[in-house]
This record gives C-alpha cells, structure tokens and sequence, in this order.
C-alpha cells in the first residue's frame, strides 16, 4: 500500500495508471488502463468510482476482460460451459476437467448497465416478448441473439424447480430460441421431518438425506454431460482437486470479507467487494487468476487494518447488503451517503462456504447446491442474514429489489419482519434499475435517510 | 348519399364523411372529449354535416368507433378502432402491412394481409407510459407544447434511460433527470425511446413493412425516428393521422351498408 | 383441505378419509393478509387472501410450481394460522428422478394428512376413491359433463372438489357434436382463471366467440387424464401420480409437452383463434406469449390482467371485439 486509500474516478485512474507504469509495476496480460474498456463501449465506468490500489485495478480488468478470456479458450480449442442459473456448483465440476472453461451467461445482466443500454440486448430481449416486467438477467437472451459478449457455449446447463420464475422462463424462451439445455432440478430445500435422516449442510441449513441423494443424482447427469464434452473422465479424484481449487477461492473470499466488513475503517470499497464476491461463482472464467485477484485484495486490505487507513469514514452507517444491484454505481452511493458495507448477502451465499471436504466429492456439491439460500425459504434466508448481521455488527440493512425478479415482491418483506423482530434495526428496501441515473435524487433521499437513522439510534 | 365515422377517441372525438363511392373524405371535424360525449359526438357530426352543406337524410349508415363507441347514440353499428385505423390507413396507404397507432391513452400495433384484412394485433393499454400521455407529462415538466418535442428530442446525442414501467413513476425519474442537470433534449428523445420500446415489446421479432404511424402521437414530430430506431424498419407517418379512425369507421360504413365481406 | 393447484390429486386426499376443496380465488372484503403489492402475482396474493379469510378451511396444500407461491407460502406460515404443506412438484418430468421425487412428496403430503386427522389410506381405498371419481359421460379430460337439455354443466365430480362454482358458466367449453351457439371457436390458453375472471366466457359469447377448448389451469388443461384401470389395480398410488404428473403446463422445462398437448387438442377441438390470458407478473406464462404467437398457426391475442374482474373487463372487452372481428 503506497497511498491513502481513496476513491478516484476514471480519469484519475488512468493517469495514476501512466504513474503506476513509469514505476515498473508489473501487470498480467489483461492489465492496461480502465479507459480502453470506455471505448469498447462501457461508458459506465465514466460515472463510477473505483478503489485506488493496483489490486483494484487488476481485479477490474479481470473482470473486465471475461470475453476475451473465453474468446482466446474457445480459439485455444477448450469447450466453453454455460452454467446458468445455479450459482457457483456446475463450475466447481467443470474446473475440475483442464479443457473445460465454465462461465455464467446470466452475468450479461449487467452488460446494459455497464454499456449504458446501448447494447441493444434489452431491445432484442423485448421482441422476443420479454419485456421490462421480467428482470434484468433478460439481457442474457440479447447476448445470445447477437453472439457479441460472449462465445456460444457448447453446453448449456440451467438449474430448474426451486429457482425464480423470471429466470426460469427467460431461458426457457432461450430454449425455445433453439439452444439445448440440460435442465437439472434442484428441489425446494425444506427441513427433515421426524422420521428423515437430517444432513447438515454448510452454512447452517438442514436438509433431508432424500434431498441431497436426489440433487445428487441431478448433478450426475451433469458430470456425465461434462465428462462426454471434454472427453476426460471426470472421476472423483479431478472432482477432489476442483473442490480443492475452489474452496482456495472461497477461503480467500472468506478472509476478505471477515476483514474489511469488521474493520474500522472500511479498508475496502462496496463496489470492488461486490465485484470481488461476484469471483466465486464462476471465477471469471480463469480459477487460478481468480486466486491470484483475490489474494492481492486481500494483502492490500490487510496492509490497509494494519495502518489503520481506509476510505470512510470512522462514522460510516454499518450496512449489510442484501441482494445484488442491477446499476453498478448505486454501490457508490451508498458511501456517498455515509453509508459502508458491512455484510453481503448477495443471492449466493453459499458459494462463499466451503465445500465439504468430509463426504464424497459429488455428495459435497450436493449439499452445496442444496445450501443455497435462494432454494429454501426466504425465512431460512432472513436466519442467515440476521446471523451474519450480528456477526459483522451491521447497524441497518438494505434490500435491494431487482426489477422483475419474481423473488423480490414478497422476500423483501418476509426479510425485513425478520430483521425487524430479531434485531430490532432499521431496514430499506429499495429498487434498483439498470440504470439509475433519473431516480438518483429518490435513491439517494432513502439513502441519506436510512443514515441519519442509523446515526440519531447511535445516541439514544 | 354519404357514410359517416365517428371515432370516440379518449382524448377528441372526430368525424369524417365520405361520398357514395368512398374514395375521398367530404367532410371532417374533431372536438375535445368531454364529459358528456354523445351531445358532443352529435353535435359535432351535425356540425360537420352543415359545413358540408348536407342534411342528415343524405348520410346512409353510421359506424362509431373508439373506446367511446357506445356512447355514440346516432351509430348504427360500432366497431373497434382497431379495425377501423386498419381500413383507414390502407385507404391512404394501400401497401401497408403494418399499423402503429400511438392515442393518449393506449397504443396497438396492427398487422395486415396483403389484402388488407387484420392479421394480428396487440395492444397496450393498461399502463399509460407507452402512450401520448408519458409524452404530455414531459412535456408538462418541461414546461414545452407538444410541438416543441419533436424539434427538442432531434437535438438529443444521448437519450436519457427511462426505466419505470408506470407513467406516476416515470415522472419522478424526469423529475431526477433534471435536478441532475441532464440536458431537456436527453429527457425528451429517453421518453421519446422508451415509448418505441413498448412498441418493439408489442411487435415482437417479425415487423412487415411499410410500416404506417397514425393515431394523435404520430403529429408530434420526432416519434417516428424513434421508431425506426426501435424497430429497424422505416416508419411513415399516415396523412391525416388522427382521422384515420374515424376515416375506416366511415368506411366500413359503406362496406357494411353494401353487405360487402368486411 | 384447501388447495388450488392442478398437482394436488384430490383423491389422494379423499383416500385419507378427508375433504379436498380445490380453491378457485374470489376477492376478499376486509382485512388482507396481503395488500397489493408491485411484482405480486394477483392469483397467489388472492389465494392467500381468500384462504386465510375462510373459518372452513382445516389444512392448506401449496405446491412449488412456480416462485411466486413459493414465496407466498412463505406469508402463509407467517400470517395465517392454519397447517400449510408445500408440496415439491418438480420442473423437469423426463427423469424417472424427477417422476419418483412427485411420488415420494405424495407419500409425504400423505403423512401430513395423517397428521391432521387423516387415516392411512390403504390401497383398496385408494382404489375405490379413484374409481368412484372416474368420469361418466364428460368429455374426457374436461370438468364439464354435457346435459342435452341445459348444455354443458359442471361435472359432478368436479363440482364436489370445488369450494365455489365457478361464475360465468352460461357458456363452456363445448365438444365437437354439442354446438350450442355459432360463435367463432377459439381456444382459451394460459394458468390459472381467478373466478370473477371467468366472466371473460361471457365477454366471448356476447362478442360473437365461443370457447372450444378451455386450455387454462383451472380448465381442461388443468385435469388429469384418464386412469388406466389395470395399473390402478397394480398399484394406484402410481398410476395416480402418473396421471397427475402428466399435467402439462408453462412450468415445466423444458415445457414442450405443453405445447404437444396444444397442438393435439387445438386440432381436435376446431379452435380458429387463441385467447392468451396471463396474470401481470405471472412471469412463467407472460413469457410463452410471444413464443406461442411464432408457433401457433393461429390467430392469437394476449390478454393480461390484473385479477379486477369487470374493471379488467372494458379493456378485455375492445381486445376481445377487435380479435373478432379480425375473424368476419
């Protein structure tokens, strides 16, 4: 850490970037200035602000670049897995196999935001009769009408049953487009009754053994279509080592989190944290790159606590984040409004555990996929959300509503009743589009208030 | 003789005559809607009838369309403007095969055969932000007229995002927009794309041109790029859109008097 | 036992020795257990509302079919004090996994019945239950039975599962050889019809139309098929799954046998037209619009509501004329 941790814009950066260079500073082969991705077309960056460290800027040029990533794999002669919907298991098994990049067409949500909606893919996404009723994520049909953001995949999986509705019938619209899927059902995860055996799966939830030999017996069918694709046995010992690799991701994950949403002040900005979780799911598509990534993220942070430097203030409203946001920039203003991040719960929470080391390796992503938050109840989910509150020392919450998603009209509610009895903190539901640029004053009186809350309960 | 059409639209209510063997309009007239709108209609239709120097005995049969039609108490029939802006704009544009009629308060888009019969349409009109009204209210805001938009929207390099769904809510976006600083153009052309955005909803993948424009909205000058934009076809506007209606109404009139297959 | 969704067998809860009401949604007056809420499907926020209003409801039976009663379960358990049981129905039916976990949560509902009050079934019972419901001279597959002198009424076996009888049901579905009117036929497609929303039969009827071919949850598409009276014999929990299971509809994925079933019953029933109905925010359904237009040979028209009734009326209305027209 060489400079006081601070947000800068884009320009800043890239003249930080020309300082960086002069002083040697080495970079991977996807480094370069933030600019060059303006004209690509991400004029979004234009508006936001980044994190000043050099492992800030690497992590959004890996981020960045993910297309020419599967570009160069898919040139390199490797076959390139779609992994839809399911948040963070398929790709586990398809790092498992060396000529198997996996990624997750559902990212191309943001591709409107980050492009400014000159994309066109929420256009296409509206011929086709899927229109601003259904979520965001329906830009993933545009992306695969226009072939422009990413390859087509070779494979296609979704998982189907205890999933979305808006999802569910985008990529069935995907389907009927002439894309083959392999649907792979995931059962509404419930608690064991009296006569079930129970397995504890990780993060805390509970499930009948039925269900996890069932979802076990889903993700067979995957492994069989993985292995047929590579033409590589993937046994259980590739299965080990991509475990192995993964839960290197996610222990790193863990660390970052513990760290910078427990320190004083935030070492590290919510953007780049939503970013950097965003890594777990499918490792942006390069698993040993995503570990390097996250490693120098955590360093930085690391450096950052053990100075006691950090980019809020002291005083930063403490706020857990429920819900990913559609308008990358509304992370922004929540530190405008002094607020800070202080706990996530972006609708993967599971791919942030462990896989578990104890089972055998097809039963251990099993028990993931069924620790899924967003497969079970949204009251299971209100439990995880109050436990990490209270472990990261949260002073409010925010749910953030996605536009569409059939899964926010009554979540948000339930969750908030439950943070309300539980903790008794304030809590805002807001609702965030693509992009927020016309509804920022509104965003932005509901942010401020929630902050004013959080500080006059300070003194009570 | 003569065939009378009388559109009961939910902004302005117009009539058109035509001669006995329908190729041109006699006469025409429109008043704003009100509450009481059968007086309306009939006195606009006697109205129209003296200016033309012609006696109620000489008008044959009357069709009312419009989400008024009912009301119309002089109609001998009603029909759906619907089919009604469809007859009417194939009178004007015999190649069309595609109708988008942007009202006040709904918007349809129509598809035609070759021989100009309806194939297909939809329609939007639970939510006014696809209609002439979400442009009323920015213009409202803007503190313009309706005919300063088009020239407005034409100087727009970057249309502002406009992401609500709902016209209440739209308004609070413009609102945002402009205490944000963003230039009245941007604000104008965003409302003007997200308006041909619910069409493209509307239309699906398979739009057939010619494509013709009529209803209120296609005077208001600048919709129609945004539509061509949307849609990726070009987009004439109909002559005499807004009476386009009441034109097919009269029309059918004619056919359904001559018990021709309408 | 208050239910409303097709994939709950009512024999399987009459087999228990208990009452199965299938719950075709009215609105509630007073007190809501949920208000209007914007992404809120309106036939599961009605669902809720009328079942927790209801004094003669003992137990609730929710399935998983789509996320919005997913969720809405999830008030339920919360807001209403009344045993409720999610009942998993799986998207996917290709798989004799998928196929034996709808088994194995009939199995499961089965032990929550018991648990209420209910007896084990034992098979014999099942049997009788199933035989008892078997259909007479309905045509196969509808809930209607046809009267020669009245026209089409609702079958009996049916009319004892429902809670309320369906409004609007001057007009039904009519088959082949009972023409009761000369109304353009034509097909109505979508999920569920809340009960004020059944008034669109008569919206058809005195617009010049006829349905043919009730396509909805809450019509033909909604029932199951015939038993097979060897395999009930064998083994009737099976074959009750089997037959229930076979529903097809919107959620399924890939939902193709969906569209099999269409393209048979729409030849079969001269349908010249396609009514679409979909719920706002009904996500699952909103989405085959677009696709149902590009494969169906047939004139379709979309028609979405909110759940009002008569409010939604005056716009389904003109829709509903328009399309009519479009047929003269």
């Amino acid at each position: 850490m060489s400079e006081a941790p601070r947000q800068i814009t884009l320009q800043e950066w890239d003249d930080r970037y020309e300082r960086l260079r002069a002083r040697g500073i080495p970079q991977p082969v996807y480094g370069g200035p933030l600019g060059r991705h303006v004209e690509d077309g991400d004029t979004r960056l234009l508006k936001l602000r980044f994190d000043n460290s050099p492992a800030a800027l690497r992590l959004w040029n890996f981020l960045l670049t993910e297309e020419d990533r599967l570009q160069a794999a898919r040139d390199a002669g490797k076959k390139l897995v779609g992994t839809m919907k399911d948040l963070g298991t398929v790709p586990v098994m398809a790092y498992s196999l060396d000529n198997l990049v996996a990624f997750y067409p559902d990212g191309a949500w943001w591709i409107p935001c980050v492009m400014e909606v000159n994309s066109g893919l929420l256009q296409i996404a509206d011929s086709l009769g899927i229109d601003e009723s259904f979520c965001p994520v329906r830009a993933m049909l545009g992306a695969f009408v226009t072939g422009a953001h990413f390859p087509i995949p070779d494979l296609l999986t979704c998982s189907v049953g205890a999933t979305c509705d808006d999802f569910s019938a985008i990529a069935q619209r995907l389907n009927g487009l002439g894309h083959p899927i392999l649907w792979w059902e995931i059962p509404h995860r419930r608690s064991p009754e009296e006569d079930e055996e129970a397995v504890q799966l990780p993060g805390g939830f509970s499930a009948p053994r039925g269900q996890v030999e069932f979802v076990e017996s889903e993700l067979e069918r995957v492994r069989i279509a993985l292995q047929d694709l590579a033409g590589q046995a993937l046994d259980e010992e590739a299965l080990a080592r991509g475990i192995a690799q993964a839960n290197r991701v996610r222990r790193l994950l863990a660390q970052l989190r513990d760290v910078v949403f427990t320190a004083t002040p935030c070492p590290m900005p919510a953007l780049e944290m939503l970013i950097a979780e965003m890594l777990a799911i499918h490792f942006c598509s390069d698993q040993e790159e995503t570990i390097v990534v996250l490693q120098e993220l955590l360093d930085e942070v690391k450096l950052r606590v053990a100075a006691g430097r950090g980019y809020s203030s002291a005083q930063a409203a403490r706020v857990f984040w429920v819900n990913p946001v559609a308008d990358l920039q509304v992370m922004n203003l929540l530190e405008d409004c002094g607020g800070r991040i202080c706990g996530t719960e972006y609708l993967f929470a599971h791919a942030l555990d462990p896989i578990p080391l104890n089972v055998p390796p097809m039963e251990a992503l099993a028990q993931m996929a069924l620790a899924d938050p967003m497969v079970g109840s949204a009251i299971d989910r209100a439990a995880r959300i109050v436990a990490e509150m209270r472990r990261f020392g949260a002073e409010a919450v925010i749910v953030s509503r996605i536009p569409g998603a059939s899964h926010c009209a009554l979540e948000g509610e339930i969750i908030s009743e439950i943070v309300r009895e539980e903790c008794g903190l304030p809590v805002l539901e807001i609702e965030v589009p693509p992009l927020t640029d016309a509804v920022q004053p509104t965003l932005r009186t509901r942010l401020e208030a929630l902050v004013e809350t959080v500080v006059n309960r300070r003194s009570r | 003789m003569m065939y009378a059409g009388i559109d009961a639209g939910s902004r302005a209510i117009k009539v058109v005559l035509i001669g006995e063997d329908g190729s041109e309009i006699v006469a025409k007239g429109q008043v704003d809607q009100g509450v009481e709108q059968d007086k309306l209609a009939c006195r606009l239709f006697e109205k129209v009838l003296a200016e033309a120097g012609m006696g109620r005995s000489e008008v044959r049969r009357i069709v009312a369309t419009g989400y008024g039609r009912n009301a119309v108490p002089i109609a001998d029939t009603t029909i759906t403007e619907i089919t009604c802006h469809a007859v009417g704009v194939r009178q004007l544009v015999p190649a069309a095969l595609t109708v988008i009629d942007i009202g006040g308060q709904d918007s349809k888009l129509v598809r035609l055969d070759t021989s100009g019969k309806v194939r297909d349409f939809a329609m939007n009109d639970r939510c006014a932000a696809g209609t002439g009204r979400f442009l009323e209210v920015v213009a409202d805001r803007l503190g313009l007229s309706l005919s300063d938009l088009g020239p407005m929207a034409a100087q727009s390099h970057s249309p502002a995002a406009i992401s609500s769904m709902c016209v209440v809510f739209a308004e609070t976006e413009i609102i945002g927009l402009l205490a944000g600083g963003r230039a009245r153009e941007d604000i104008v052309a965003g409302v003007q794309t997200a308006i041909a955005s619910r069409i493209v909803a509307m239309a699906g993948r398979n739009v057939e041109p010619p494509i013709v424009f009529t209803g209120g909205v296609a005077r208001i000058s600048g919709m129609e790029m945004a539509l061509e934009a949307a849609l990726g076809h070009a987009v004439a506007i109909s002559p005499d859109p807004q009476m386009t209606g009441a034109l097919g109404a009269a029309l059918l009139a004619r056919r359904h008097f001559d018990n021709m297959n309408w | 036992m208050a239910y409303t969704c097709p994939y709950v067998p009512a024999e399987w809860i009459a087999a228990h020795g208990l009452r199965p009401r299938r719950l075709i949604p009215l609105p509630v007056e007073g007190a809501l257990t949920i208000p209007r809420i914007e992404g809120l499907c309106p036939y599961a926020r009605a669902f809720v509302n009328d079942v927790a209003a209801r004094e003669d409801v003992d137990g609730i039976v929710v399935t998983t079919m789509c996320d919005q009663m997913r969720r809405v379960f999830d008030l339920l358990v919360r807001r209403v004090d009344r045993p409720a049981f999610l009942l998993n129905v799986p998207s996917t039916w290709q798989t004799v996994a998928a196929q034996r976990l709808y088994l194995e949560e009939l199995k499961r509902l089965g032990r929550f019945l018991v648990r209420l009050g209910g007896r084990e079934p034992d098979q014999q019972d099942l049997v009788r239950v199933m035989l008892s419901q078997a259909r007479g001279d309905g045509v196969p597959g509808t809930p209607y039975t046809c009267d020669a002198s009245v026209g089409w009424v609702l079958n009996p076996r049916v009319k004892g599962t429902l809670m309320r009888e369906p409004r609007g049901l001057r007009t039904h579905p009519t088959c082949l050889t009972h023409h009761h009117s000369a109304g353009v036929p034509l097909a109505l497609v979508g999920g569920p019809l809340m009960q004020r929303d059944r008034v669109l039969f008569d919206i058809v009827a005195e617009c010049g139309g006829q349905i043919v071919l009730d396509a909805t949850e809450t019509g033909q598409r909604g029932m199951c098929g015939p038993f097979d009276r060897r395999r009930l014999a064998e083994d009737p929990l099976m074959e009750l799954a089997q037959a229930y299971f076979r529903i097809p509809d919107a959620s399924r994925r890939p939902n193709s046998e969906l569209y099999q079933w269409l393209k048979d019953q729409l030849t079969r029933s001269g349908a010249r037209g396609v009514l679409f109905h979909h719920y706002v925010w009904c996500d699952k359904w909103h989405a085959e619009s677009s696709r149902l237009k590009e494969w169906a040979n047939l004139p379709v028209l979309r028609l979405d509501s909110e759940g009002q009734g008569e409010a939604d009326g005056v716009r389904i209305r003109n829709r509903v004329r328009a399309f009519l027209e479009t047929f003269v």
